[in-house]
């Protein structure tokens, strides 16, 4: 019989799931707000 | 093609296979056949979730685009970062922690066996009708641009496929997968360098951008509320979180992905790696299709991209109209060229507008001559409309790649068919045997058995996802209602699968008569009104949703229908 891992094994970089969710909130706004500027940018 | 380009497609063939089957050796047991022994690393998995979405119509078909179009179809994945966020919090660890083979097989454990065989039924359905399709659309394109037979592009790319997933399962689904992802990025990043290392002397990427934003190219954020429009901000944040939620959460071909993780902790970053890389990815391919547009300002385009209907125009249209046309369009293409260097050149000086307006009625004309071409073709072809667009791309590779590049972006195209091939052969048959074989027919057998009829399963769904698309040709329209009809349900199963982890009150009945709710006010929003495919999922999602709270709290009137279990229920206060 296999044994399972844990489901709270270490959380890389930012130690808490909900930080970890929100930097990716917040990479993915960033994001968006470099493709607006991109789209309207002065060229 | 030179000798070189169909070097590379042909060791990029021999070699992805012979990988396939050397990767998925040693399956013993189903949890080796479908979820690769759930040993796979956050990074392989997410690299595989990223190549089972990108199929090679969207390679081509972004790019064609993009090139006719712009970028505005970006937005339609704003939604996905967002959507794996809410995954990772809510339905990933209810399946890790029930340890099921299939997203539906939770579904009995949480609602009764109804519900589960409803919505895996649905899964196969549309997915077994869209295989065909995913393999049909670049054979056909391909069959064109190489030269082959469509029987030849769909035997080969489905054969070498089949081959390696009979074998050896989600293993080799899954390595080769992060191999043909590989080759994929680097295509990518090849075609945009290539793209801008083709621009004319005196003439750079910021030149070849303002001249883009001219015709709304670069546009991007639409943020006007028209539901009709298909790729709004908010269709795109919205209609895209709903349909990424669905797609990734309830479809079986993604969800068998990262199950795979050898934990929890590396199924959810599989996802995120998702979130973080799938825009930029997106944007690289949206922007060589609007340096390939730019490009030809500087070389001459054909009429018509489909070289097979070019063929069939020339010997079909009158004689002096298409000379006319062609004389329209390369007088057209000159003008467009002149005030685009024009424009590069006095774009912040006093003639910029002068410049600008040229280029627009040049740019006006081109299309005008396109129009009338695709016009005179639509005649040719008793009334059936024309569409060039996933033409554009793979027209520019064979034809103005140098030596090997061609190859190796055609092998790209390969990629990411394959890519989502194998991941549907296995997830298909994964339903089949998990969901209605082990579950009706046969309940009790060893690893061996059930190891050999998937297997059967898996070469069963190869041959029948070849035998649509060797027979696509000749259904027409009908492919197009085949690869709508997964946009009527996506957003209603994802409704069931709120009900499960959301809300401990919901009941079986409410979860099935729920999703018949769901399915048939989708339906009726499609056929009555003129709001854009993206926000279905939402309508879909919200009608189960809301129904099956209804048909639940009506319920709660009698005695609950089953006990509830930690592992598949949220907790009350959720």
């Amino acid at each position: 019989m296999k044994e399972e891992q844990p489901d709270d094994a270490r959380v890389p970089l930012f130690r808490t799931w909900p930080r970890i969710y929100a930097a990716v909130a917040v990479s993915a706004l960033l994001v968006m707000a470099l493709l607006a500027l991109f789209a309207r940018w002065p060229y | 093609m030179t000798a070189l380009d169909w070097a590379v497609l042909g060791v990029y063939l021999v070699a992805i296979v012979g990988f396939g089957l050397w990767m998925g050796r040693g399956n013993q047991r189903i949890d080796d056949f479908f979820l690769a022994d759930r040993k796979m690393r956050w990074w392989a998995a997410g690299l595989s979730v990223m190549a089972t979405q990108i199929s090679a119509i969207t390679f081509v078909g972004t790019t064609g685009q993009a090139y006719t179009h712009g970028m505005s179809f970006l937005v339609f994945y704003f939604g996905l970062p967002f959507a794996m966020i809410v995954l990772c919090m809510t339905l990933v660890p209810f399946f890790y922690r029930a340890r099921v083979y299939t997203a539906y097989q939770y579904l009995e454990q949480r609602f009764d066996p109804r519900t589960r065989t409803l919505t895996s039924l649905l899964f196969l359905l549309s997915r077994g009708m869209s295989v065909g399709v995913t393999l049909y659309a670049p054979s056909v394109v391909l069959s064109v641009i190489l030269g082959w037979s469509e029987t030849s592009t769909i035997l080969l790319m489905g054969g070498s496929t089949i081959a390696y997933v009979v074998y050896g399962g989600n293993k080799s689904v899954m390595w080769t997968d992060v191999v043909q992802m590989a080759i994929i990025w680097l295509g990518i990043f090849v075609c945009v360098g290539v793209a801008v290392a083709q621009l004319p002397e005196g003439f750079g990427l910021r030149d070849s951008l303002a001249v883009a934003s001219l015709t709304d190219h670069l546009e991007i954020m639409d943020t006007s509320w028209d539901l009709r429009k298909p790729y709004t901000l908010w269709s795109g944040l919205i209609g895209g979180l709903f349909l990424a939620m669905g797609y990734f959460g309830c479809d079986q071909s993604q969800v068998q992905r990262y199950l795979s993780g050898r934990s929890l902790t590396e199924s959810r970053l599989s996802l995120l790696f998702n979130a973080f890389l799938k825009v930029p990815m997106q944007f690289l391919i949206l922007l060589t299709g609007v340096l390939v547009f730019v490009f030809y300002h500087f070389h001459a385009p054909p009429l018509v991209w489909n070289a097979a209907e070019m063929r069939k125009l020339e010997a079909g249209a009158p004689a002096g109209e298409l000379a006319r046309t062609r004389a329209q369009f390369e007088a057209a293409h000159r003008a467009r060229q002149i005030a685009a260097q024009r424009y590069a050149r006095e774009r912040r000086q006093e003639g910029a507008e002068t410049a600008r307006q040229s280029y627009l009625t040049a740019q006006r004309d081109l299309a005008a001559a396109q129009a009338d071409a695709a016009r005179m073709l639509q005649v040719i072809n008793q009334g059936k409309p024309v569409s060039d667009t996933n033409y554009i791309f793979p027209s520019y590779v064979v034809s103005k790649l140098p030596g090997g590049l061609a190859g190796l972006v055609i092998a790209v195209i390969f990629a990411a068919a394959m890519s989502t091939l194998s991941g549907e052969f296995n997830s298909l048959a994964t339903a089949s045997m998990v969901d209605f074989y082990q579950r009706f027919v046969k309940t009790s057998a060893d690893d061996a058995h059930y190891l050999r009829v998937s297997r059967v399963f898996t070469a069963f769904w190869g041959v029948f996802a070849c035998g649509i698309a060797l027979q696509a040709g000749r259904l027409g329209s009908a492919i197009e209602v085949v690869n709508r009809f997964g946009s009527y349900f996506y957003g209603s199963i994802l409704g069931v699968f709120a009900l499960a982890v959301l809300t401990p009150r919901a009941t079986a009945r409410g979860a099935f008569y729920g999703l018949w709710a769901g399915m048939t006010t989708v339906f009726l929003v499609s056929r009555l009104t003129s709001v854009a495919f993206l926000w279905y999922n939402v309508v879909g999602a919200a009608t189960v949703f809301v129904a099956g709270l209804l048909v639940s709290a009506l319920q709660h009137a009698g005695p609950p229908s089953r006990p509830s279990d930690p592992r598949t229920t949220a907790p009350a206060s959720a």
